[in-house]
């Protein structure tokens, strides 16, 4: 068979294949929609935790108070910071192709992965800060650290349970975000470099 | 009042572009649809992981549709963002190369009498080019969609010279693959 006739031959069997799934266009909408309400709960959250710190420091300012208040605000700045910093040069690629998507893909994995750590080390700050904070202000305060810390209430119980369905999720994320920038990894590699 | 005006000028002004913005949508979708279904069943394995992409490829034109400025062919354009929806779909699932059980994504043959056969073929012929590796797989969809090597190298973002490599060598491979389908 002629080369170019076994293309045509290809062409017309793959282009045989029409069906175009129904009401695209509304799933499109509708996605697009839900991506800005997640994009406001973002926000939301943020000022949520923030401004709730800001209106009880501003309500009630004792020291203590304000210390909160401080230490909130240092971890969402810290949060904020890692994020601009982790997602320079990540926000859209340098050119339309492919190889370009490929390269802003890639860099936004590792920007994944090292967000995994920083999530982790900023959770256990936070964790830590929270619950030093919580046994000064209880008033059964005087109960030693460890025995409070160990189980002494449904409170404590749930930030285990939460801790460590936090950290089961962020290994869970860590190995799925490992083996996609592998994949990526590998098929740049396939690819030659840009002239 | 001047400031009303204004404002509802503004408003009618975007509501205009929105409108214009749906008729391009909807006139891309209508045009180029089937060849974003095709592009999108060759990185799955089943319609509904089909459907999933082609809804992904179909929200990422609709976000990029405001910035398209006409440097680019139209087809280009929507190839470039369909294959790099692909690209981050595939490292997300790492899609395997389905086995003929899961190859559901198909038309059923409008006539059974003549089409049996030739929806045979084209099965085949998807078939094998779902198992081609992803830079090889892309240089042919591009090519059976009808690009030429100069839309393919600017969609893929590699030279000609690259595209005709991939291209040969992908051929030879689909030629063995369809005299000895396994």
């Amino acid at each position: 068979m002629n080369i170019d006739s076994e293309l045509d031959l290809w062409r017309r069997q793959w282009q045989s294949e029409t069906a175009v799934p129904l009401d695209l266009r509304r799933k499109v909408k509708r996605q697009s929609r839900f991506m800005k309400i997640v994009l406001l709960a973002d926000i939301l959250v943020t000022i949520g935790i923030g401004g709730g710190a800001i209106a009880w420091a501003v309500r009630s300012p004792q020291p203590d108070i304000l210390l909160l208040a401080v230490v909130t605000w240092l971890f969402i700045s810290a949060a904020w910071a890692f994020s601009f910093t982790v997602n320079r040069g990540a926000w859209s690629a340098a050119a339309l192709d492919t190889a370009a998507f490929l390269d802003v893909s890639i860099r936004r994995c590792r920007g994944r992965l090292a967000a995994v750590r920083f999530g982790a080390g900023l959770f256990l700050c936070e964790i830590a800060f929270c619950l030093g904070w919580i046994h000064h202000h209880a008033p059964h305060h005087r109960t030693p650290l460890l025995p409070w810390l160990l189980f002494s209430s449904l409170f404590i119980d749930i930030v285990w349970l939460c801790t460590l369905a936090f950290f089961a999720f962020l290994f869970w994320y860590r190995r799925k975000k490992r083996a996609e920038l592998a994949w990526l990894l590998g098929l740049q590699g396939q690819s030659e470099p840009r002239a | 009042m001047g400031t009303d005006a204004a404002f509802l000028d503004v408003g009618s002004s975007k509501l205009l572009d929105r409108v214009t913005l749906e008729r391009q949508f909807d006139g891309l979708l209508a045009a180029h649809g089937p060849a974003l279904t095709r592009l999108a069943a060759s990185y799955t394995n089943t319609r509904s992981d089909r459907d999933d992409l082609l809804q992904e490829i179909a929200l990422a034109i609709w976000q990029a549709l405001p910035r398209f400025r006409g440097d680019c062919s139209e087809r280009t354009f929507l190839f470039r963002i369909a294959h790099n929806r692909a690209i981050a779909y595939l490292a997300r699932f790492r899609s395997q190369p389905p086995t003929v059980e899961e190859m559901e994504v198909r038309d059923p043959a409008l006539d059974p009498e003549s089409g049996l056969a030739r929806e045979q073929t084209a099965e085949r012929l998807r078939t094998a080019v779902h198992r081609l590796p992803v830079a090889w797989r892309q240089v042919v969809t591009l090519t059976l969609e009808g690009l030429g090597y100069g839309e393919i190298a600017e969609v893929l973002g590699i030279s000609q010279s690259n595209v005709g490599a991939r291209l040969t060598r992908a051929r030879q491979i689909l030629r063995e693959s369809l005299e000895d389908p396994k």
